[in-house]
């Protein structure tokens, strides 16, 4: 047992840290207002940044689960200054890239990942469908003719969609599992208007169509047998969700500790009565509980526990039930300052509630956990 | 960053879990309904070695470390083993047989430690009083130095095992201008004249811990009964947060991984409008909340274990964070479990009802979470 991050972890999430000087702060902001181009440049300006740390590279696919932790130890730094950033590193790295790392034949994906892992291109992953997303469920199909595969379907959002080079469409071939890779300027794939979402706002989101695109077989993966590259995908995504909370949760604090020791009430800081010192010590205690936790569901799937995928849900469904309390007790404390648009606890607010939607919902993961106890301890 | 346990601690756990499975939790519903001690599983834990299990060998303990002693601590809760007996343990352990280690003069270790290691005497730690809890500046039991003995007068509240404790480790005031420096601490043993028990107290739960008010009038004390030096009392106090944050919440955690196995099982059993319960989201979604506060709290507490093995300075700040959630964040997956099990988790026949009451004490004993509230405020 050691709580303590190795030397080269701190190395690593130093190098991380020190990409956010105040400057790269300002344009973070503008992250969240800014249309389409300058999103994508200045995504693709952090992307390039984060890869020289060999950020972009960590944690790719199932063979590299045994980097998850040293991983968390750069994503949190990222998480802490921008939520909505986060997310479009993570999307384009560990989920893309890592789908084609972990499920694609190096041949295959050799052209992609390259430029990826130089923070050169933006990606996108397609799931989501207006029907659902169950296994088995997909309307997204493509039958193969000659060398390429045909496909077609409709996908209700894909992070990065907007400004994404690349796209991983998911979708099915005789039933099994298959991912397209896509490209927006192919014939037949139309990428949806930005869509107005309630939070992340420097997230481009949209949905997909794809009628009759031809994909060629050197970019499709698959067809699966199992949907194991699905289930991966979902732990990523719960794991990177998770961070996001804890960002989120650390972000709001600091901004809430800011107004109450400098707002005056009754001739003292807001922060100096008791009710407020008292939500910053609840908002503390759940911050820092929700990041331990994410520590060692992220050590659990780098050690391939075999509690992992329930503590993944665990830890993500906790993490973002808390983050939304967080962000509540910050408004609350912020008042009016944090009501104001752009402030940093008032997007924390709207942020908060992606994670318990986005990748396996709070719902769908409470009965994902309880089936594990119920197989553990079956009578 | 590495969360494994060594093969020996899981081993050990695994056989404390064993042990207190066969040898203690089935006597513990009745002591817990007759609000009694359980001198027998005293008894069983001392042979065992769990009451002096970090102690040096020399002293009767076995020379374990923080991490396995809070394995072991954790696995008696998850074997249905009372919080009362528990309780018990970690006041006798912890608050009062580690201080005297600690602090005491090397014939004070020799005297009383292995007796307290093997169970053979009972000890109790009384720092609280009626008037003064958390704010220990305000203690106003008062030892005075007359020739060679101290003169103890003065009272103590909630004292665990106090009704039953052969030694107390009893804090008062030695220079009462002085502030927390002016606490120092003593051994008091059973029958020592001007020493009773005033009353014992009823209580929600823990039932089958003895709680105690204890009464020192003109109560004589030989000087080298003084344990540590003369002002220091408050220091080696502050010291025990590092076991209560630790070995002293383990026991709760472990009641929720009872809890879950003994609901999830139930839950199964139980049927319901043709199917078992099981099947119903409303319970497996408690289901999963108390599985998600045990994996949330588990972290919190071994990480004060594992430091102090490092023999890190305590992090008041992680100590009250690990406090105020376990002590807090426990009462809904305890409801939970009641009413999984619905009426019969609102009887006596089944062990939810017991660790429901029990676990009322996690936000109240050791410093209530208003307490742990001012320290993290104040120290982020």
């Amino acid at each position: 047992m050691n709580f303590d991050w190795t030397a080269e972890d701190l190395d690593f999430k130093s190098r991380v840290a020190a990409l956010f000087d105040s400057e790269s702060v300002t344009a973070l902001e503008g992250l969240e207002r800014a249309e389409l181009p300058e999103l994508k440049a200045t995504t693709g300006m952090f992307l390039r940044r984060l890869s020289e740390t060999g950020y972009l590279s960590l944690g790719m696919g199932p063979e590299a689960a045994s980097e998850t932790l040293r991983l968390m130890a750069g994503q949190e730094e990222v998480a802490l200054f921008s939520g909505s950033l986060f997310l479009a590193v993570e999307t384009t790295a560990r989920l893309f890239g890592g789908l084609l790392k972990g499920f694609g034949e190096p041949e295959q994906v050799r052209d992609i990942l390259e430029p990826l892992f130089r923070g050169e291109i933006v990606a996108a992953v397609a799931m989501s469908e207006p029907a659902g997303n169950e296994p088995g469920t997909s309307r997204t199909s493509a039958r193969e003719d000659g060398d390429s595969f045909v496909v077609n379907g409709r996908k209700s959002f894909a992070s990065n969609g907007p400004i994404a080079d690349y796209i991983a469409v998911t979708g099915e071939v005789d039933g099994l599992l298959a991912v397209f890779l896509v490209e927006p300027r192919m014939e037949g794939v139309a990428v949806g208007t930005r869509l107005q979402t309630l939070g992340y706002n420097g997230v481009a989101v949209s949905s997909l169509d794809l009628t009759a695109v031809r994909v060629p077989r050197s970019r499709v993966l698959g067809p699966f047998r199992d949907a194991k590259p699905l289930e991966w995908l979902r732990q990523i995504d719960n794991l990177v969700l998770s961070v996001a909370s804890v960002g989120l949760m650390h972000r709001t604090l600091a901004e809430a500790r800011r107004h109450a020791s400098g707002h005056v009430r009754d001739g003292k800081a807001v922060g100096k009565h008791q009710e407020v010192r008292f939500k910053l010590a609840e908002m503390l205690t759940l911050a820092q509980t929700a990041q331990l936790l994410a520590y060692r569901t992220a050590w659990l799937h780098a050690t391939a526990a075999d509690e992992a995928p329930t503590l993944i849900h665990c830890a993500k469904v906790f993490s973002a039930e808390a983050s939304e309390r967080v962000a509540s007790l910050a408004m609350q404390i912020a008042a009016g300052d944090a009501y104001v648009s752009g402030n940093v606890v008032e997007r924390g607010y709207r942020d908060a509630k992606y994670a318990a939607i986005a990748g396996t919902t709070s719902e769908l993961a409470r009965m994902s956990i309880a089936q594990d106890l119920l197989n553990l301890h079956r009578v | 960053m590495d969360f494994s346990f060594s093969d020996e601690q899981l081993m050990f756990r695994e056989q404390v879990l064993k042990f207190a499975r066969k040898e203690i939790a089935p006597r513990a519903q009745q002591h817990d309904l007759e609000s009694r001690f359980d001198w027998e599983s005293w008894k069983r834990l001392g042979e065992f070695g769990i009451l002096g299990l970090h102690f040096p060998e020399e002293y009767g303990g076995s020379g374990a470390d923080v991490v396995t002693t809070v394995l072991a601590s954790e696995a008696l809760g998850e074997s249905g083993v009372d919080g009362g007996l528990t309780l018990s343990y970690g006041a006798h352990t912890f608050l009062c047989a580690d201080t005297i280690f600690a602090h005491g003069t090397e014939e004070q270790r020799r005297k009383y430690i292995p007796p307290l290691a093997t169970g053979a005497k009972v000890g109790c730690m009384g720092l609280t009083e009626p008037g003064a809890g958390s704010d220990v500046a305000s203690l106003r039991t008062r030892a005075e130095r007359k020739g060679d003995t101290w003169v103890l007068n003065g009272s103590k509240m909630f004292i665990t095992n106090g009704g039953i404790a052969d030694v107390a480790l009893i804090y008062a005031k030695t220079d009462p201008a002085a502030g927390h420096a002016g606490i120092s601490a003593f051994i008091v043993e059973k029958g020592t004249p001007g020493f009773t028990v005033s009353r014992n107290l009823i209580k929600m739960g823990v039932h089958s811990s003895p709680t105690s008010e204890l009464v020192f009038e003109d109560c004589v004390i030989p000087a080298e009964n003084l344990v540590g030096s003369e002002g220091n009392g408050f220091m080696m106090a502050m010291q025990t947060v590092e076991w209560d944050r630790s070995a002293l919440l383990a026991p709760f955690i472990g009641a929720i991984a009872f809890l879950i196995e003994r609901c999830t099982r139930y839950a199964q059993q139980r049927e319901q409008f043709g199917r078992p319960i099981a099947y119903f989201q409303g319970v497996r979604h408690k289901l999963a909340d108390l599985k998600i506060f045990l994996e949330a709290a588990r972290s919190l507490v071994y990480r004060i274990a594992w430091c102090k093995d490092q023999g890190r300075p305590l992090n008041h700040l992680e100590a009250a964070v690990a406090k105020l959630f376990v002590g807090d964040w426990s009462l809904g997956p305890t409801n939970d479990a009641m009413i999984i099990m619905g009426g019969y988790g609102y009887c006596h026949e089944y062990d939810v009802e017991r660790i429901f009451r029990d676990s009322r004490l996690a936000p109240i004993g050791g410093g209530t979470s208003d307490v742990q509230k001012v320290l993290i405020s104040r120290l982020m």
